[in-house]
C-alpha cells in the first residue's frame, strides 16, 4: 500500500483523473477520500458530478458545494469477465451504491470481484485512487468502493 | 391527425456485410421497400434516415443524403437521424409526424448500420459518459437489472437462457436472420460469461444491416399495391432519470406504451404479435412486463410457459429479434416493423403467426443517469 502511494508520489505528471472534479487528489494523509457533489439549496436535489446550476430551479447561484459520505450501501452489482473500451482489465465488478443521507445513488466500481462480498445490501466505502491504465501509458486515478465488515441495513 | 399507413417494407439480410457501405445496404433496402410498394421515386416528399454510428465507426455523416441518392432520391427534404438503438424507429416516428399532420401524403424511411466488430470487443460507445470511463458496458448495465429482476421476482438463470432459445429458434425460420443456428438452455448457459448473469448467447450481436419502408397517408394507400397496414400509434418518450428507481422497470416504457395503445384504442390483450428489443435476454422479459403483456415480476414465468413462443398466446420476436436476427444498431427499429407488416400481411412464411391482426413493437435507446435515454412504441393493425 505505501509503495504504490510512493509511486504515485513521484511521478506525479504520470497520472491523470478519470474526469476533472469529481474528487481531490492526491488524498491528504489521514483523510479519506470523498466525492465531490453539489447540492441545490432551494429543492435540496445532490447530483454527482458537481454542476453550477441545479437542472430543476435553474438557479443560476443556488448550489453549494458538498462532498458525500464515503460510506454507502450497494444497490445492484455485476462481475465483468471482459476489458471494457476504457482500459479497465477483466475481471472487474461495478454496480450502483445508495447513499441514503445524502439522497443519491452513485455509478461504482467495486475493489473486489468476489460476488459475495458484493452483494446488493453490503456496506461499502469509497477508496480514491489508480483504476487503470490509459493509452499514454499514464494511470487513470478513478474511485472504487470497498466492501466494509458492518452491513448497513436499508 | 391524419391515419398513416405503411405500402412498403423491405431489409437486407442481417449480418457480416465488410465489403458494403452504409449507403450501399441502405440503398438496398430502400429500393426493395419503394418495388414492394409500387411507388415511383418521384412521388416520395420526404426521407428520414437512422444511422446511429456511421459518424464514428465509418466517418461518415449524411448518410441519408447517401442512401436515398441510390434510389434516385433527390431534391426533397432529407433528414438525417440519430437516437441510440431506437434510431430507427425514431425515423418512423418522424415520418409518421410528417404524413399525419398533413405535410406529405408519401414519405420514405430507412435504416442502415455497420458494427460488426472484431471478435470478442465492445462496441466503443459513450466514451465521453463517466460511467463508461468507469467501465461501464451495456451488458453489464442490463448485468445489475437482471440481478436485481432475480432478486426482486425469483427469475431464474433458466428463464433468461429461455429467451434466447426460442428468439434463436425463430432466428431459423427468418432467411434475413444472421444467426441460423438453434441453441439449448444448457448452451445458453454454459456460453462465456460476458457480466453475471449475462452469457455470450444472452447477448446480441452487432450486426451489418438495413431497412426500409414507404409511409403514407390513407388517400394514397388506396392506390397502393397490396394491402395497406395502418400505423395506429407512434409514441417516442426518453428517460426520466430518476436515478433511485427501482431498476426492474422502466416507468418511460410504461408510460410510452399506455400512451400508444390509447391512441390505437386497443390494449395489451389485443396484441396478436410483438418485436421487442431483445438486446439482451433480461431485456425481452422486462419489456413483457413494460408493455403489459404480463404482470411486473411475471416475465420469467411467461417464457417459462411459452406463451412468448411462435404458437404461444402472444409471439415475440418471431423473427428471432435481436438476438438471433442481429442489431445492426440503426437498422434494427425499422427491421422490427418490416417484420409485423409481413405477418399482418401474412407473408411471414415459415414464422408465419397465425392470422395476426394488430402488432406491436418497442425499442429502447442509449443510457443515462441509470435510465434509458429513447423508447418507441409502435402500433400496427390490418
Amino acid at each position: 500500500m505505501d509503495k504504490s502511494q510512493k509511486n504515485v508520489r513521484a511521478e506525479t505528471e504520470d497520472f491523470v483523473a478519470v474526469q476533472p472534479g469529481l474528487f481531490d487528489y492526491p488524498v491528504k494523509k489521514g483523510e479519506k477520500g470523498r466525492l465531490l457533489a453539489s447540492r441545490c439549496r432551494k429543492c435540496g436535489a445532490t447530483f454527482f458530478p458537481r454542476r453550477t446550476v441545479c437542472r430543476h430551479c435553474l438557479d443560476e447561484d443556488g448550489m453549494e458545494g458538498i462532498k458525500l459520505s464515503s460510506r454507502g450501501v450497494i444497490y445492484t452489482s455485476t462481475v465483468v469477465h471482459v476489458d471494457s473500451p476504457s482500459g479497465i482489465k477483466a475481471p472487474y465488478a461495478f454496480g450502483y451504491v445508495d447513499m441514503p443521507a445524502d439522497n443519491i445513488r452513485v455509478f461504482a466500481l467495486f475493489s473486489s470481484v468476489d460476488r459475495d462480498l458484493i452483494k446488493p445490501g453490503q456496506g461499502v466505502e469509497v477508496v480514491i485512487g489508480p483504476i487503470g491504465t490509459n493509452q499514454e501509458n499514464k494511470q487513470v486515478i478513478g474511485y472504487t468502493y470497498k466492501p466494509v465488515r458492518r452491513r448497513i441495513s436499508r | 391527425m391524419r391515419d398513416v399507413y405503411i405500402i412498403g417494407v423491405g431489409m437486407t439480410v442481417f449480418g457480416k456485410h465488410p465489403d458494403r457501405t452504409l449507403r450501399d445496404l441502405g440503398g438496398e433496402a430502400s429500393m426493395r421497400a419503394i418495388k414492394d410498394a409500387g411507388v415511383k421515386a418521384k412521388e416520395i416528399e420526404a426521407g428520414y434516415c437512422g444511422n446511429a454510428l456511421g459518424s464514428v465507426l465509418q466517418g461518415e455523416t449524411g448518410v441519408g443524403q447517401n442512401v436515398f441518392w441510390e434510389v434516385g432520391i433527390n431534391s426533397i427534404p432529407i433528414v438525417n437521424v440519430e437516437n441510440a438503438c431506437a434510431t430507427g424507429s425514431t425515423a418512423l416516428h418522424e415520418a409518421w409526424i410528417s404524413v399525419a399532420s398533413g405535410l406529405y401524403d408519401t414519405v420514405i424511411v430507412a435504416g442502415t448500420e455497420k458494427v460488426v466488430m472484431p471478435k470478442g470487443s465492445f462496441l466503443d460507445v459513450g466514451a465521453g459518459e463517466l460511467e463508461v470511463k468507469l467501465g461501464e458496458v451495456f451488458p453489464g448495465y442490463f448485468a445489475l437489472l437482471a440481478r436485481k429482476h432475480m432478486a426482486s421476482y425469483g427469475t431464474t438463470r433458466e428463464q433468461l437462457a429461455k429467451v434466447s432459445v426460442k428468439n434463436h429458434m425463430n432466428g431459423t425460420l427468418n432467411p434475413y436472420a444472421q444467426f441460423q443456428k438453434t441453441f439449448t438452455v444448457q448452451e445458453v448457459l454454459d456460453s462465456p460469461m460476458i457480466a453475471d448473469p449475462l452469457t455470450l448467447y444472452s447477448c446480441c450481436p452487432n450486426s451489418d444491416g438495413a431497412a426500409a419502408l414507404i409511409v403514407c397517408s390513407r388517400e394514397r394507400a388506396r392506390k397502393a399495391r397490396g394491402k395497406p397496414i395502418k400505423l395506429a400509434a407512434s409514441v417516442l418518450t426518453t428517460g426520466i432519470y430518476d436515478i433511485q428507481r427501482d431498476f426492474t422497470t422502466w416507468q418511460m416504457e410504461k408510460q410510452a406504451a399506455e400512451k400508444a395503445y390509447t391512441m390505437a384504442s386497443v390494449g395489451p390483450e389485443d396484441i396478436d404479435v410483438v418485436e421487442v428489443h431483445d438486446a439482451f435476454t433480461i431485456s425481452e422479459i422486462l419489456h413483457y412486463e413494460g408493455l403489459g403483456l404480463c404482470k411486473p415480476g411475471e416475465g420469467g414465468r411467461l417464457i417459462e410457459d411459452g406463451v412468448t413462443e411462435l404458437g404461444g398466446r402472444i409471439p415475440v420476436n418471431p423473427s428471432g429479434g435481436l438476438l438471433s436476427r442481429g442489431h445492426p444498431v440503426g437498422a434494427s427499429g425499422v427491421a422490427q416493423i418490416v417484420e409485423i407488416v409481413w405477418q399482418l400481411r401474412g407473408e411471414a412464411g415459415r414464422r408465419q403467426v397465425r392470422s395476426p391482426r394488430i402488432g406491436l413493437a418497442q425499442i429502447m435507446g442509449g443510457n443515462k443517469d441509470g435510465d434509458t435515454r429513447a423508447c418507441t412504441v409502435h402500433i400496427l393493425s390490418k
